[in-house]
This record gives structure tokens, sequence and C-alpha cells, in this order.
């Protein structure tokens, strides 16, 4: 009986003008173009130099900030002022002020990310160039305490091999979520759906017919999606791929029962659309996908514990760039895996083919 | 005096669709001028062009004295228009309705209350109600009003009465005489054969052409054949049950003190009924009386608060997903997928019901042979016309040999024609054995019909064959005798 549900789910989207090309279209724009745009590295900061010393150190110190790739050099200013004065109009974003040897850095923070970057690089500069100093006089004076930072896994903080795994997330957000979701609410709008509860169809069988298609549509563009990684940015997935589709499916499982939940206590596209969008900006925002979790409010933090995205980026993000096994998943793929179950529970109990 | 409309050869194209070709009539001021035809004859095509809502391709019109494609502003200050499916606002109340379209109009509901008084103060009342809330019947008086609030000198009214009982339908026909005598010209579509009746002109439009024009009853003798087809012969009627009974005496409904509550309201108030197998019953009432809620609970997809019942031998309050085996539906709305082939249709319901793929290829054959539509197998169901698809859903809704089948208003909208072959597939089946379980708001259709029950506010108030009702109740017709009940009703018809 499935088979034929499934065939006609098939059929429809086929029909449909829209859903195929999107379904191609899809993996191709999330693949070439996000991974550029969602980078956070800061690049191209305008710095204004504001140089009371003129001294060669200073000078120097200049001409490192002029050569350094993050950073566009505004030019010197007579002034802090003056300095300010670009600041406030927008084009410049850092103040860079040498007095009596001393450095003073002044960061516009409007864009966080922005701000805090370039001063940090800035200094990184400053630091290296006093450190020269430094030795130039007194060769002898043996080294200070110097630290050292080693990126694991990630050697060059290749922002790309780092989002990669984000989007497949949000593939199968959009995927398995979206799709079943207004499938089913526009069969209630149309009326066949009444037709359906008539037959006897049983719950389970709708249901599965109604996810299966797009669970096998997600999958399809995840493997597209990792073989363009693969010939557009030489990047592929350090851990076993296994565990990437393991991890793709569970999560579908929680993003399918989510929507089914919510089809089946909306009676319109509108309101169904807007309730989705509602959870899925919140389960974004709170998975650490932008922002580490670790760092949000104590009462914040909490909610993650039952945030299967946070557990989908976490495990996925450690079978893709850092090659985990079972072993270093297996948590999150239990937490994925009870999530999961409870939310289809639900999902399968709040459909009613008798009320 | 100017003719209120006039259509000078009036010819439209939809890609290669004849939808109007050269079409010319008049129609004078304060006239009530019906629009006939059957479905896909181009009634809405030639509403769309008055209305300035569509380009003729060729030939002019003028409503009022202006010029469709020139003058659109002018024409939309003056006319009224209800197009078929309901274009009120369901989920705003009754006043928020009209004070909507009044705002559209420029005018407020104060200023146009004159206009609309008779026919919105019999809904007043509901003013805080939202239309989706409304029964069939108030939604169209509250069209109506919406349509009227701006004093329009021309209403048009494309099939406004589809899906109304026959009471509601008279109601609003006295109400378009009341605006007749204040002199606004209006053009009306209708299958319903009493409603053309009460045009004092009407066209005939088939296939896009304007076969005749004239007082009604010529029109209709002049097109007998389409209008008025002789009544349907049942083969073997009379001896339905008889035959079957010694060896299956059983009844294939049975309903006990059936009651469906939503919350202090009795939507079905302690129905008791049964119907035998192989029998055509006719579940009648007006809108609001509880007809689909008691359908609903029969079919499976709601619980009755208190009471029993059984469809094929099984309780509708334990086993529905065992009914749900045994029975056919076809509801209301359309319920075939349109983005889906007709072939494509057919092998989804009976793969649904179990059936194996070779038995529904054969069947398949079948059915499309003896409906003369092997033609069309492999159309999008969204291409076909109406009457088709209502024959096709009643067609899919029997292929797995249901013991009962459930129509819910099966032939609304369809013209004369269309609903008789219809009721020639109801025949075949209940030949076959199926029962039958109909609702309908066809007084004609009603006349088919082995046994009916009418409801009213929830209770069934009569049950018997159209003999004994009509003798009962010392009516001439069926018509005569839903309007006697009907009429006694107490709440609010909705």
């Amino acid at each position: 009986m499935i088979k034929y549900l499934i065939q006609k789910e098939f059929l429809q989207i086929r029909r449909n003008a829209f859903l195929p090309r999107l379904i191609i279209l899809f993996p191709i724009v999330i693949m070439c173009v996000m991974p550029w745009v969602m980078s956070m590295e800061v690049k191209n900061i305008r710095v204004s130099v504001v140089d009371h010393d003129r001294t060669t150190q200073s000078q120097r110190l200049v001409h490192q900030v002029e050569a350094s790739r993050y950073f566009i050099f505004c030019g010197q200013e007579p002034s802090y002022q003056a300095a300010l004065a670009q600041v406030e109009h927008g084009t410049s974003d850092v103040i860079l002020e040498i007095k009596d040897g001393q450095y003073l850095i002044a960061a516009n923070a409007v864009n966080g990310t922005k701000g805090g970057m370039g001063s940090a690089y800035l200094s990184q500069i400053v630091a290296s160039a006093m450190e020269k100093q430094v030795d130039g006089k007194t060769a002898l004076a043996g080294n200070g305490p110097q630290g050292a930072v080693l990126f694991l896994y990630n050697k060059h903080q290749n922002y790309k091999l780092y989002m990669i795994p984000a989007l497949f997330a949000i593939i199968m957000m959009l995927m398995t979520g979206f799709l079943p979701t207004l499938n089913i609410v526009g069969e209630k709008e149309a009326g066949t759906i009444e037709q359906i509860n008539v037959t006897p169809v049983s719950k389970w069988a709708f249901i599965l017919a109604k996810l299966i298609p797009y669970w096998i549509i997600a999958l399809f563009v995840i493997t597209i999606s990792l073989l363009l990684a693969w010939s557009v940015y030489g990047i592929t997935c350090a851990g076993s791929l296994l565990w990437v589709y393991v991890l793709a499916l569970l999560l579908a499982l929680f993003f399918s029962s989510l929507g089914l939940i919510i089809s089946n206590y909306s009676d319109t596209m509108q309101q169904a659309i807007f309730v989705m969008w509602f959870f899925v900006v919140c389960i974004l925002l709170l998975s650490g996908l932008f922002t580490p979790t670790r760092s949000m409010p104590h009462w914040a933090y909490l909610t993650t514990y039952v945030n299967p995205m946070h557990y989908f980026i976490d495990a996925i993000r450690t079978v893709f760039v850092r090659g985990g096994g079972f072993a270093a998943i297996v948590h999150q793929l239990i937490a994925l895996l009870a999530i999961g179950i409870l939310m289809s529970g639900w999902a399968v109990q709040s459909y009613k083919k008798n009320s | 005096m100017a003719n209120a409309i006039e259509v000078q050869g009036v010819s439209k194209m939809y890609g290669r669709v004849q939808a109007l070709e050269d079409v010319s009539f008049s129609v004078g001021k304060g006239e009530v001028f019906g629009l006939i035809g059957p479905d896909g004859a181009g009634k809405t095509t030639l509403y769309r062009i008055l209305c300035t809502l569509l380009l003729p391709d060729a030939g002019t019109a003028t409503v009022d004295g202006f010029d469709t494609v020139r003058q659109m502003r002018e024409i939309r200050r003056r006319v009224g228009y209800m197009p078929g499916r309901f274009s009120l606002y369901q989920d705003l109340t009754v006043e928020e309705n009209l004070q909507f379209f009044a705002t559209l109009f420029g005018t407020t509901v104060e200023a146009g209350y004159d206009s609309i008084r008779a026919i919105y103060s019999q809904i007043e009342r509901f003013r805080d109600r939202k239309a989706g809330a409304l029964s069939g019947g108030m939604k169209q008086k509250l069209a109506l009003s919406c349509a009227l609030v701006h004093s329009p000198s021309v209403l048009f009214l494309d099939e406004p009465t589809t899906g109304v009982d026959p009471v509601s339908r008279k109601e609003f026909w006295d109400m378009l005489g009341t605006l007749k005598e204040r002199g606004i010209t209006i053009l009306a579509s209708t299958p319903y054969l009493d409603e053309v009746r009460r045009c004092e002109r009407v066209a005939f439009l088939d296939r896009g052409r304007l076969r005749g024009i004239g007082a009604p009853e010529v029109i209709l003798e002049q097109f007998r054949d389409i209008f008025n087809p002789p009544g349907i012969e049942r083969r073997g009627a009379g001896c339905v049950a008889a035959p079957q009974q010694s060896t299956r005496p059983e009844n294939v409904i049975e309903v006990e003190h059936l009651v469906k509550a939503f919350g202090s309201f009795h939507a079905v108030d302690d129905i008791s009924f049964s119907v035998k197998r192989g029998e055509i019953f006719g579940f009648l009432g007006a809108n609001g009386a509880g007809k689909t809620t008691a359908m609903h609970m029969l079919t499976g997809l709601n619980q009755p608060t208190s009471g029993t019942g059984t469809v094929v031998g099984y309780d509708i309050r334990t086993q529905h997903e065992q009914i749900k085996k045994h029975i056919g539906y076809m509801s209301q709305k359309f319920s075939l997928y349109e983005d889906l082939t007709v072939a494509e249709n057919i092998r989804l319901f009976g793969g649904i019901y179990g059936m194996k793929d070779d038995e529904i290829a054969r069947k398949t054959d079948e059915l499309l042979e003896r409906l003369k539509f092997d033609d069309h197998k492999n159309d999008l169901v969204s291409s076909l016309p109406l009457g088709w698809k209502q024959k096709l859903a009643f067609s899919v809704s029997i292929f797995h040999e249901p013991g009962v089948v459930f129509l819910d208003e099966p032939t609304g909208g369809v013209d004369p024609a269309t609903r008789r072959q219809f009721w020639e597939l109801i025949y075949d089946a209940a030949a076959r054995g199926i029962t039958v379980f109909v609702t309908t708001h066809y007084m004609d259709e009603a006349e088919y019909c082995d046994r009916i029950s009418i409801m009213v506010d929830g209770k069934i108030s009569a049950i018997g064959t159209p003999d004994e009702l009509k003798r009962r109740f010392h009516q001439p017709d069926m018509d005569h005798v839903f309007t006697y009940l009907a009429r006694q009703a107490t709440r609010s018809a909705d």
C-alpha cells in the first residue's frame, strides 16, 4: 500500500513546476556560494595612523601595517580628532596612535567582529614590532616567556572546512522539515486529506509515505554537496562518511517530526510556515552553529541539552573535520536518537484519522 | 432608454481553446437576465469580461453605457460582482466583511445601509460571527450584501446558489426580486431549473456560442434534451432489497440515538435510522442541519458524543478503521489529486485499498472504457471539466467494490445533463449491490432515491419513500415537502 503512496508523492514532486529545479539548484548555491560568505575571517580592515613620534621604529611599524594583507592603509592623520572624524565618516575602522613610544589602538566596535578581530590583529603586529625593537637594542636579553598557539585539526583555520558540515544541517532542515510540512497542510487546504482519512491507510503508512521521498531527496542533495566540496574546494570528510549519513538521518527524523507536529495543529499554510520558522530560528541560533554555546548565558546554555541541532553540529564537525569515529560521537548519537524518537512518537500520536 | 448591458460579437480564446465565439446580446435596464449552459460553456469568461477583469479578443461590450475596455473605472464603480466561489474573508466577522467591501468602494456601511437593509437585516444578529462559521445560505446573503453596499446599478451573479439548500435558494431569489423593484439590473447564472424560470429572459451558452435567447419556458422547451432530460428508468427498481433479503437480511447502516455535540450545540441531536443493502438512501437537510457531521461519524472521521451505530457490521465507535476498508467516500470538496493523471489517481486509490497491480490495470481499462474515457487516461485531472471530474471521483470511490458508498453533495454546481449521467452511474452501482448514501440539494435527485430522510435542526423529521412523504405531508413534489419541513426549523439554520 505504501508503495502507491510514495509513488504518488514522487509524481507530484515531478509535476511541480518548481520543486525539481530547486532540488538541483539548492546544493549548488549552498556549496558554491555559502562557504565564501559564511567565513568569520575579517579582512580589509581600514586603518588610520596618527604618528606623533616620527621615529624609525614608528615608521617601521607603519610600514608593517601597510604591508599586512588584513589591512587597508588609509593614510596618516595629523591628530587623533582628525582620525576619529574619519571613523565617524565611515571611511576608517581602526585608529593606531603612536605617542612617546606608547601605542593606542581604537577600534569601531559597532560591528563587533570586525572591531574585535581588527584590534586583535593590530596588537599582534604592534607586539611583534616592539619585540624586534627590544631585540635590536639588547640582543642578549634572552627570551621572555613566549606563548604558542596550535590550531588542532584545522591547521590554517579554514572556515570552509568548518562551515561545510554546518551547511548539511541547513539542507536537512529545509528538505526534511519544511517540504513535508507544507505538503501536508497543502493537502488539508485542498481537501484531499479528508479523502485519505476515510480510506484504510494506516497513520504510519501515510506519514512514512510523506517523509521517505523527502529523506531520499535530502540524502541525494547531501551527496551532491559532498562531491562539490571535494571538486570545488578539495575538502573531503576526515572521518567515515557512514557517520555523516547516520547523523543526517537522525537530524531528518527530528525535523520531519517537528514539521508533522506543526502541520497536525495548523489549518493554513501561513500558520504552519510561521510557526515552523519560529522554532527553526530558535533552534539555529541556540545551536552553536554561529556562536559558541559555552559563551551563552547559563540559562540559554541549558537549552542546548534539548537542542538536536547542537548535538548534530558538534558531532558532524567531529566526524568531518577531526575524523572522529563512533566512540567520539556516541553521546551525540544517543541524544539525537532519543529526541527523534520522542518527537516522532508525538507526531504520529497527534495525527488523527478519527476525532 | 439605453440598455444596461450591450454585448457585440465578443470572442475570447485561451491558448487554443475557444471560450467565447461571437456572442451578442443585450439586457434592458432593470431586467433579471439568466445566463445558462453546461460547465465550460463560457459563462464565467463572459462575466469576467463584463466586469473588466478580462479583455475580449474581438467585439465590444458596454455596461451601463460604458465600454468595458476603455472605461473600466466607471464600470467598476457601478457594478457588483459575486463570483461562484465565496468571495468573503472567512476569518473576518460579518460586520468586518461588510465594512471592508464598503471601504473598497469608498463608501460606508451607514451610507449604503438603505440599499442592503432588506438583506442585511436577516443576518445582522450574527454581525460578530466569523463569515467562515456561517451556513451556506447565510454566506450567500452576506456576499450579496457586500456586492450591494455601494448601490451598484448592475449586479453580476455567477452561480450564486451552488451548494445552498432549496429553502435558502428561494429566499435568495425573493431578495433578487426586491432588487429589481429598485431598478437594479441582474445578470445571473444558475444550474437550477426553478431559478432559470424566475428570470425574465435567459441566454443559453454552449461551448462558447450563444445558442438561443428568450423567455425561460421557450428556451427550456427548445433545448429540452439538455435541460430536462427524460427521467431515468431504474433497471430492476422496486425489487432492490427483496430478493437479497432472504439470504442477507442485514441492514448495511444501523444508527441508534446518535448525538454529536460541540460544546452545548448539538449538531446531530439523537437520530436513529437504518439503510438496507442495495438501497439508494437520500440524506436531505438544509445547510447546517447536521448532515455532514452525521456523515463524518458514519465514515469514521468523527466520534459520536453518544449513541451507537454500525456500518457494514462494524461499530462506528470502536471499529472505524475496519469500516474504512469497506466503504467508499466522495466529498463535497473535490477529492481527486489535480496534479495526477486519471490513471494515476485510479492506481493510487486502488493501491490504498490493497488491490494488486494487474487487477488495478485491468479494472482501470474496464472502467475507462465503460465511461468512454479511454482517450483521457493520461490527462491531468486538473484539465478536465467539472462534470467529468465528479463522475471520475465517483467511479474511483467505488473502484474497490465497497459495501456502501457515501456521497456528500456529489453534483453541486453540475448542469442537468451531466447530473443525469451521474445518476446513471449511481443506479449502476446500486444494481451491483452497492448501497448508496447520498446528500443533495437538488430535489429532482431526491425523487430518484429509494428512501429519503429529511434532517431539520439536527433531528430527522421525516423518513420514508418519496411517495410516502408526499402523501403524508400532502405536497405535490419533494421540493414542496422539503420546503414545508425545513421552514419549521427553529434554530437559526446555522
